[in-house]
């Protein structure tokens, strides 16, 4: 299969999935119907709608960890290609990527020191 | 033709996830149950919460099964016996689980319920969390292969297969497996009894046996994953290649789900902590080590 015809596959397993999920949905609808009453789309909190919006900002108490997280997968992609020529390029790929990985691991320690590694 | 049998398989497959799910969390061993499981949830009511975001809350647990399901398709069963042999295979399966995130971050918001959001939320943390030590083992395993297809990846580990070569790699992966497919003691995007069911909290019906269906499928697909970046795929000996790989999945998927039952449900701060403090530095140290040991191994 040539790369186009794998990604088109892909795409039609993609539709084909929404489409298995449709025919569920009518078999359900055909199988029972749902009544509305009053009272029943409350969101699960002890049956009374919660005093709070709940669509507002949140404190992500781990925004230290996730600043962090954006320097090392930005990283994950130069490692994939790096990687795959790997054992052609021999040591001095090693040594390339040791480099760079140091670096890093040493900016994951001072993070660490500064005390990003904690809840907020 | 594959395609068709492939699915087929992957169907089979979830089943059997769940009657074995089923037998680790009652210890009764019930081949039927699943079956009446999902007849009862497609003929339950499918509510709607109100002044939901209608988008997220619908696609949400379509999204979960598709990301798994295009997770599955780089699986490869035997040489053959695979959908789409993609050259970016490797990287292909991060890309597309990386929508777990998303489906649960939808599921999360879209309802307009406080215990679903505290669940897509924690998920995020989750995330941040696990992400590292899904691709750098896979990184260390694509070193060993010299090549991203996953059945290049299956053919490398002929001499020795990659759990004896790199064991720290498939200790780290296999943790951060259970993570991301939210399995105990890491259920705290659903946590039962703690967050009401979490993201599951306002699903119901038809909608719910198709998020259901979607972590069945993950959880197979990622056991599948193990066995093709460590155990081997579907070498062995005596045993057809295609009854290896059925027996491998089925041990790891039986693993994943029995080690998290003997374990308290750990706290997304010490989640966060153990995997950035322990977790990346155990998988940069293996990196290193792989590198080394595919320099001086011939």
């Amino acid at each position: 299969m040539s790369a186009l015809q794998q990604y088109g596959l892909l795409l039609g397993l993609t539709l084909g999935t929404v489409g298995f999920v449709l025919s569920l949905y009518m078999l359900a609808r055909s199988l029972a119907k749902t009544r509305k009453e009053p009272g029943k789309d409350v969101p699960a909190a002890s049956g009374q709608l919660s005093r709070d919006p709940v669509w507002v900002r949140y404190h992500a108490r781990y925004y230290g960890y996730a600043l962090l997280f954006l320097a090392f997968d930005m990283e994950m992609a130069f490692m994939y290609p790096w990687a795959v020529v790997y054992k052609q390029e021999g040591l001095v790929a090693l040594l390339d990527m040791g480099v760079f990985l140091a670096i890093l691991f040493l900016g994951l320690l001072y993070g660490w020191s500064q005390g990003a590694l904690r809840r907020q | 033709m594959t395609t068709a049998l492939l699915l087929l398989l992957l169907a089979v497959g979830a089943y059997l996830v769940a009657v074995i799910e089923d037998w680790t969390t009652s210890g009764r061993f019930r081949l039927a149950a699943p079956a009446f499981a999902a007849l009862a949830l497609l003929g339950r009511e499918s509510i709607v919460p109100r002044k939901s975001d209608r988008v997220f809350f619908e696609t949400a647990p379509v999204l979960l099964l598709i990301s798994a399901l295009l997770a599955a398709t780089v699986i490869p069963l035997t040489a053959n016996l695979i959908i789409t042999d993609l050259a970016t295979g490797a990287l292909f399966i991060n890309a597309a689980l990386v929508y777990v995130l998303v489906a649960l971050l939808m599921a999360g918001w879209g309802p307009n319920g406080a215990y679903a959001m505290i669940g897509g939320w924690r998920f995020l943390g989750q995330l941040i969390a696990y992400a590292m030590l899904i691709v750098m083992p896979i990184t260390a395993v694509v070193m060993r292969a010299e090549s991203l297809l996953t059945t290049q990846i299956v053919v490398s580990q002929a001499g020795l297969w990659n759990i004896v070569y790199q064991p720290l790699g498939f200790i780290l992966f296999f943790v951060a497996s259970m993570a991301l497919a939210f399995l105990p003691p890491f259920d705290l995007t659903t946590a039962k009894g703690e967050l009401a069911g979490g993201v599951e909290a306002e699903y119901s019906g038809a909608r719910l046996a198709v998020f259901r269906l979607g972590r069945l499928v993950l959880i197979i697909t990622l056991a599948a994953a193990i066995v093709v970046f460590y155990l081997g795929g579907w070498q062995g000996p005596w045993l057809p290649p295609w009854a290896w790989s059925a027996i491998k999945i089925l041990a790891v998927t039986t693993m994943m789900l029995l080690a998290g039952r003997y374990m308290p449900r750990i706290r997304e701060t010490d989640l966060l902590g153990w995997c950035w403090m322990l977790g990346i530095p155990l998988a940069l140290l293996n990196i290193l080590l792989v590198g080394l040991l595919v320099l001086v191994l011939p």
